[in-house]
């Protein structure tokens, strides 16, 4: 008789226990990721999926599940709509989806600012790169370009194409856009053979061609990546306050560029093991050294600063949203 | 450079690296006789393995994995019609059809041996290349790879049935396939174009679940309604007779074989045309080596012919797409972006380098392909009278296996049950296309090229104006253009007069 009690008791105390601290040991954490893989969404996901266990209490066991479509809309939809708030489903997915909700694309049923955030993991730096035989070796001298340099772009939507989009049409740069390369590598064998002249796009992928003197940076966008601090900010070209507003909403997500929510109302001390866990997992050396290997750099941005971002981004008056969508459409 | 290429095979042969060879090719195996799950997807899934291997043992391992896919792929399409991948997915057209008369053994040993001969042409086409590579790559820019597309394009001529009327239902059904290729968010405008207000369609359809359904479908109707098994009445000790024959079927027809594994080079050399081509553009060649109409109507209906192209093409244009990953480092389809993502987390840095400090290692990539492929075909043919005696296997206890693999594998391409739909819809399709002998194969052909011709023609024009028309290769290729799509009717006239001049 006594060890039934004994058992009443354990299994009255249990749940007591659980509600002191989250616990996922013998549970399985699903990653939904909005992409196919293969891209760095997916490689952030998969990295992120081998060392988050050893920081989550009871470490459950981390799969990564992809979602593709929509440029990640379904996937968002998915983490709002359908995913249970119980911290067993994570989500990451395109950072422009903040851009598709404030330009009201349609099929979008998320609001980003809802979203219980962890954060992100990785910020990412755009810049303008072009070809090292060009003569001109800094900002001021492409602006006092005489002919037409030749931009490749993957299409609207990508920091391909809206980043320089907006020095040409803001600030007045001579470039010419070309866009429809399947990809960014497509871009970089076009400035290979000098059907191109240059390219914008991340910071990290352009790397290893600055590195082998194929193309020299000019100019980047707000956020930054160590190695970068000397290159000029578009913004601070911006001939007028809107033109500024403009180009600081096109990189706003761009510090929350891989971003990692929690379904609306999932319970608070979820939340925090979460925060704590990927801020845990990033600052990880076995982590750092994997993600040195795999040529990316991870960056912990908290919950708190991704929804303080993002209530910026979404609050925009309603004459610069206008401008903005004539610019920039959501993409990719 | 021989030095290279001893000491790459040496790294190879290393029992780490042999053995991690061995087992991507165990994996490599099975992803390519499922069908729908792909080669990329199972790269991309296998990376985090690679953390901890040395260069030669990973790249083995992946690159092990990868080249045998190809292969087991042609498997599955020829047994059941059903494309194990989306590369293999031209070999149904002859391989099936002889599988249904009871040449399934025939078939795979011709679709085996071809594929090993076109591995092998492939990678010896990577060596060679080493030291050219640059020039060659770069002569190819977007104009020319628009013509490229319109060369490809043109092979629909080939494809279509004989007559005026054939070409004309040939030609819509590939307009039909172009008009598909732009369904999506277009690159130049942002434009959501055909998507039926879904989010589903907003990046295209994907080639799988189409496939799937164009080919598969339809099959598995006719095998329902035939009610006996694939091979028909054939007793089953006589389907697995024919492989040695289909062996010596490579050698009766070398010449096309080699021609057909260097499209299938050259087309994997191209960044930015797509794994799915080629096999296409090779059946189309293999199509034009019939010598009189009667012999060209039988493609279609078990010509070995049109199983030794796309099985040549498909495994060769693995050593050619290896070849601008490398030296630019700019990969030539999905998966070789994958294995891109390999190099650098083995701290290599692909490019230059990998022409001459990392020579071993480039070579070492070469013996692999070479080594892998000569492993499956082997294990394969020992294999081969399992596999075969399924064609024997009544369809009622077949077609559920099949049915539950053929939208497996759609799933597996969004994981939306949207897929499921698309399959069903182009079942449809095909299933109505094949009762009116409609072609199918045009509308493959435009709906893998359209989007490469739409976006190339955009960027030569946004480029160059019209001064990309004027370009000595975009010339060469429209010469080759046109040859090709009178190609047909210069085979017609041919034995008109022929015939003219026995009488």
């Amino acid at each position: 008789m006594k060890w039934k009690l004994a058992l009443i008791a354990a299994l009255a105390v249990l749940p007591l226990v659980a509600a002191a601290q989250p616990n996922f040991a013998g549970k399985t954490v699903t990653v939904v990721v909005g992409y196919k893989p293969g891209g760095g969404y997916d490689a952030t996901a998969r990295l992120l999926a081998r060392h988050l266990p050893d920081h989550l209490p009871g470490k459950p066991t981390v799969i990564v599940q992809n979602m593709p479509g929509g440029n990640s809309i379904i996937a968002a939809n998915h983490m709002y709509n359908v995913a249970k708030p119980d911290g067993l489903t994570i989500g990451t997915f395109n950072r422009n989806l903040p851009i598709a909700q404030l330009t009201r694309v349609q099929g979008v049923k998320y609001d980003m600012t809802k979203f219980a955030w962890i954060g992100s993991a990785a910020n990412e730096a755009t810049i303008l790169a072009i070809r090292n035989d060009l003569p001109y070796k800094n900002f001021d001298e492409l602006r006092r370009a005489k002919e037409q340099v030749v931009i490749g772009s993957t299409g609207p939507g990508a920091n391909t194409h809206d980043f320089p989009l907006l020095l040409k049409d803001l600030l007045g740069l001579k470039l010419k856009i070309v866009s429809g390369y399947s990809s960014s590598a497509d871009i970089m064998l076009a400035i290979e053979r000098k059907e191109v002249d240059g390219r914008a796009g991340s910071y990290t992928s352009l790397k290893p061609f600055i590195d082998r003197k194929l193309v020299r940076p000019i100019v980047r966008a707000r956020s930054t990546e160590a190695g970068l601090e000397q290159l000029p900010i578009d913004e601070s070209f911006a001939p007028t306050p809107r033109a500024k507003a403009i180009m600081a909403l096109r990189s706003a997500p761009e510090v929350i560029a891989r971003p990692y929510v929690l379904p609306p109302g999932t319970p608070a001390d979820i939340v925090k093991v979460y925060r704590d866990a990927f801020a845990a997992t990033i600052k990880d050396p076995a982590t750092v050294a994997d993600a040195n290997k795999a040529q990316f750099d991870l960056d912990y941005t908290s919950g708190e600063e991704a929804v303080r971002i993002l209530k910026e981004v979404l609050s925009q008056p309603k004459d610069i949203v206008d401008e903005f969508s004539k610019y920039i459409k959501f993409g990719e | 450079m021989l030095e290279a290429l001893l000491e790459g095979l040496l790294l190879v042969l290393q029992w780490k690296p042999f053995a991690f060879m061995l087992a991507g090719i165990g994996i490599g195996f099975w992803v390519g006789l499922l069908p729908g799950i792909g080669g990329a997807t199972t790269l991309a899934l296998m990376l985090p393995f690679i953390y901890n291997m040395q260069p030669v043992e990973a790249f083995a391992f992946l690159l092990g994995m990868h080249s045998v896919v190809a292969t087991t792929g042609d498997v599955t399409s020829i047994l059941f019609g059903v494309p194990g991948e989306a590369t293999t997915a031209a070999i149904i057209l002859d391989g099936h059809a002889m599988a249904k008369k009871g040449e399934a053994g025939r078939a795979l040993g011709a679709a085996l041996a071809s594929s090993l001969v076109g591995a092998l042409i492939g990678a010896a086409a990577l060596a060679l290349a080493i030291p050219i590579v640059r020039p060659l790559v770069l002569t190819f820019g977007s104009p020319e790879l628009f013509m490229l597309a319109i060369v490809g394009l043109a092979f629909i001529a080939s494809l279509s049935a004989q007559g005026a009327r054939g070409m004309v239902r040939g030609f819509l059904a590939g307009g039909l396939g172009l008009f598909l290729a732009m369904v999506g968010q277009d690159p130049q405008a942002g434009v959501a174009r055909f998507t039926l207000d879904t989010l589903y369609l907003w990046q295209g359809l994907d080639l799988v679940p189409v496939l799937v359904g164009l080919f598969a479908i339809p099959e598995i109707i006719d095998l329902v309604v035939r009610g006996t098994s694939i091979a028909g009445n054939v007793p089953a000790g006589r389907i697995s007779r024919g492989a040695l024959e289909g062996v010596k079927d490579v050698f009766r027809h070398w010449w096309l074989t080699v021609r057909c594994a260097l499209i299938g080079t050259f087309v994997g050399i191209t960044p930015g045309l797509g794994g799915a081509v080629a096999q296409w553009m090779a059946y189309g060649h293999a199509t034009q080596s019939a010598r009189s109409p009667e012999e060209r109507s039988r493609f279609g209906q078990g010509d070995v012919r049109g199983v030794l192209g796309p099985g040549a093409a498909c495994n060769s244009k693995e050593g050619g797409a290896l070849i601008p990953t490398i030296a630019f480092g700019v990969p030539g389809s999905t998966s070789m972006a994958i294995l891109l993502g390999g190099f650098f987390l083995l701290g290599l840095v692909p490019g230059p380098d990998m022409l001459t400090k990392h020579l071993p290692v480039t070579f070492s990539l070469v013996w692999t392909i070479v080594l892998a492929n000569i492993i499956t075909v082997g294990a394969c043919f020992l294999l081969l009278n399992r596999l075969t005696a399924l064609t024997a296997v009544p369809g009622h206890l077949l077609v559920p296996v099949i049915l539950v693999l053929v939208f497996i594998g759609s799933y597996t391409s969004n994981s939306s049950y949207a897929d499921i739909l698309v399959t069903l819809v182009f079942g449809a399709v095909g299933y109505f296309m094949v009762l009116a002998g409609w072609p199918r194969a045009p509308l493959v052909l435009g709906l893998v090229l359209g989007k490469i011709a739409e976006n190339y023609l955009y960027i030569s024009v946004a480029r160059y104006e019209a001064a990309w028309l004027t370009r000595p290769v975009v010339l060469l290729l429209l010469a080759i253009a046109i040859g090709v799509i009178l190609y047909p009717a210069f085979q017609a006239w041919r034995s008109r007069t022929r015939k003219a001049a026995h009488a």
